[in-house]
């Protein structure tokens, strides 16, 4: 498979609309951290020995007869910056490993559920991303995975430290489970902050989905585990499941205290967003996800009804920097940047629209 | 009650951590929580996690800021450092990171007190590599989900279903003895 395949900007299967919880629990994602005994962490390894370890992983993965998976191999090095940061954006990639010198390289799956990288802060990072809310069916096609290479890898493994990792605070399972939550309702109402409160008190940490200093871009945020030892990869897996079960709750009754109790504000809120994204002109990152958040709660809702939802799970990543420019075909200045996000929004809502209305509407261009 | 920290406002956190099998509580203020807690130093940098700032706020504080303590620091650091990578005890904390794996062995008498603050233990408790340990978590979660299905449909008096649900739970929980679904 080519790199085109992954960089195309179609939703990759992780974005797909799935479950009963669908409307509040975006994807779920399941990482695994792994190190090979005899060599030293990628912090302090030579070019030697990251060759080697690349190496190995990769042609373990790349030999995987049994599995329903195809992988491709992808040299971090020899891929261009833009690239890579469309890598980043789809979560394929972190920005660590996209930043790295030395041989580091990425394994992906065709369908971009599984993306193993090798030599980022761990020799291996299993990484699995499923739609929705399904962290131990996700858990098991990880499991599955690692149980696959540790039979061709020499796994560090520890009997009382667990699974030996570079930082202390993998250690132990190396099991990071993370689901991506949709809390408009709760973010309105201003109850975030003590919710975070108290997740962090639980051991989970709470965060952005759009990287640094955005932590509610969008109100998305991303719920993972924070605990690695200590406890087993269920107990992880069941708290995880169960802190997320009353988050859900809790918003789905702050969506209908705020219906009931000022629902014209809520639907000129919700209206005026999609006639912002479907006519302006200048679209700075804030604004496109604050509009698309307002515009999946309309369609959550039942108050948009001509919006599929996985149009906007798309445009939610859409609206980086990185698609932007790729959707542009060259790199930007910011102020330009706003300029094509606004146009590739419009298209994108529009095109719907235009299928599901008889006649075609009047074409739009920047 | 009163924090365990500032010793001066009301504690209303609990932080409950079960070391070697012990569980212990402590109990501090919201300020003295919010500060000490690690999760909250996590927030905005996806995984980096600042260990060493971690360990100046807990840890470092006391043993490393007075002078006579640097000094016994610096002898330690010479007797110990690690055969795998060269890492002395003092580079980790300044790092937050290791090495190697063998670190682990190499600090394992000073490990667990820095793992104590920012983990729920200090021994693993999960999978092994090569063992069936933990390895049907979807296999347990279906069984207990259709067992709640089955419970629902009893009360409802759904019997046909419920003895269809029994058979399914009966299936499952055979797969798990034998080892269940996992693919060679
Ligand atoms: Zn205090
Ligand atoms: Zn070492």
């Amino acid at each position: 498979m080519n790199l085109e395949h992954f960089l195309k900007s179609d939703g990759p299967s992780w974005l797909e609309v799935k479950g009963s919880d669908a409307d509040i629990v975006m994807s779920t994602r399941i990482r695994l951290a792994r190190n090979l005994v005899g060599y030293r962490f990628p912090l302090s390894f030579d070019e030697q020995e990251a060759k080697q370890i690349d190496q190995v992983v990769t042609q373990a993965l790349l030999n995987r007869k049994n599995g329903d998976h195809f992988f491709s191999h992808f040299t971090i090095k020899e891929m261009p910056a833009l690239q890579r940061q469309v890598l980043v954006e789809k979560h394929l990639i972190s920005p660590l490993l996209a930043k790295k010198e030395k041989s580091a390289s990425v394994v992906i799956s065709n369908d971009e559920s599984i993306s193993v990288m090798v030599n980022e802060e761990d020799h291996l990072r299993i990484q699995c991303l499923s739609p929705g809310f399904q962290l131990y069916e996700t858990y098991e096609l990880a499991n599955q995975l690692d149980r696959y290479l540790e039979k061709h890898i020499p796994y560090a493994f520890e009997e009382s430290f667990g699974y030996l990792t570079s930082c202390p605070t993998n250690v132990g399972t190396g099991l990071r489970a993370s689901v991506m939550v949709h809390l408009p309702a709760l973010t309105m109402s201003k109850q975030m902050k003590a919710i975070i409160q108290t997740l962090t008190r639980l051991g989970m940490v709470v965060r952005g989905i759009y990287g640094e200093g955005s932590e509610n871009l969008g109100n998305i945020y991303q719920i993972s585990n924070q605990i690695t030892l200590g406890k087993s990869e269920e107990e992880i897996l069941n708290d995880l499941q169960n802190v997320v079960e009353q988050i859900i709750q809790n918003e789905r009754n702050a969506r209908q205290l705020i219906m009931q109790q000022a629902p014209i504000a809520l639907e000129d809120r919700i209206q005026r967003s999609l006639g912002t994204l479907r006519y302006a002109r200048i679209m700075t990152s804030e604004e496109a996800a604050s509009c698309l958040s307002n515009v999946r709660l309309g369609i959550d809702l039942d108050i948009i009804k001509d919006v599929p939802l996985s149009i906007l799970n798309e445009c939610m990543i859409l609206i980086q920097q990185g698609f932007v420019q790729q959707y542009a075909g060259t790199t930007l200045q910011a102020t330009e940047r706003d300029l094509f996000r606004a146009k590739l929004l419009r298209e994108k809502l529009n095109a719907k629209t235009k299928n599901s209305v008889e006649k075609g509407e009047e074409k739009y261009d920047v | 009650m009163i924090c365990e920290h500032c010793k001066t406002n009301q504690a209303t956190v609990t932080v409950t951590q079960i070391i070697n099998g012990q569980k212990s509580e402590r109990h501090y203020c919201e300020v003295c929580a919010a500060q000490f807690h690690p999760f909250n130093v996590d927030f905005q940098n996806e995984e980096q996690f600042p260990l060493a700032q971690l360990v100046s706020n807990w840890f470092g504080l006391q043993i490393w800021k007075s002078e006579t303590n640097e000094k016994q620091q610096s002898n330690t650091q010479t007797t110990t450092s690690c055969p795998g990578c060269g890492f002395t005890f003092r580079q980790f904390l300044n790092e937050g990171k290791l090495g190697c794996p063998k670190c682990y062995e190499t600090f394992s008498s000073k490990l667990p007190q820095v793992l104590e603050k920012i983990q729920s233990g200090t021994k693993h408790n999960g999978k092994v590599p090569g063992s069936s340990k933990n390895n049907h978590l979807l296999l347990k979660k279906q069984i207990e989900t259709t067992r709640e299905q089955l419970q629902l449909a009893i009360v409802e008096e759904r019997f046909e279903d419920a003895a269809k649900l029994r058979d399914e739970i009966k299936e499952m929980e055979r797969k798990l003895e034998v080892g269940g679904v996992d693919t060679p």
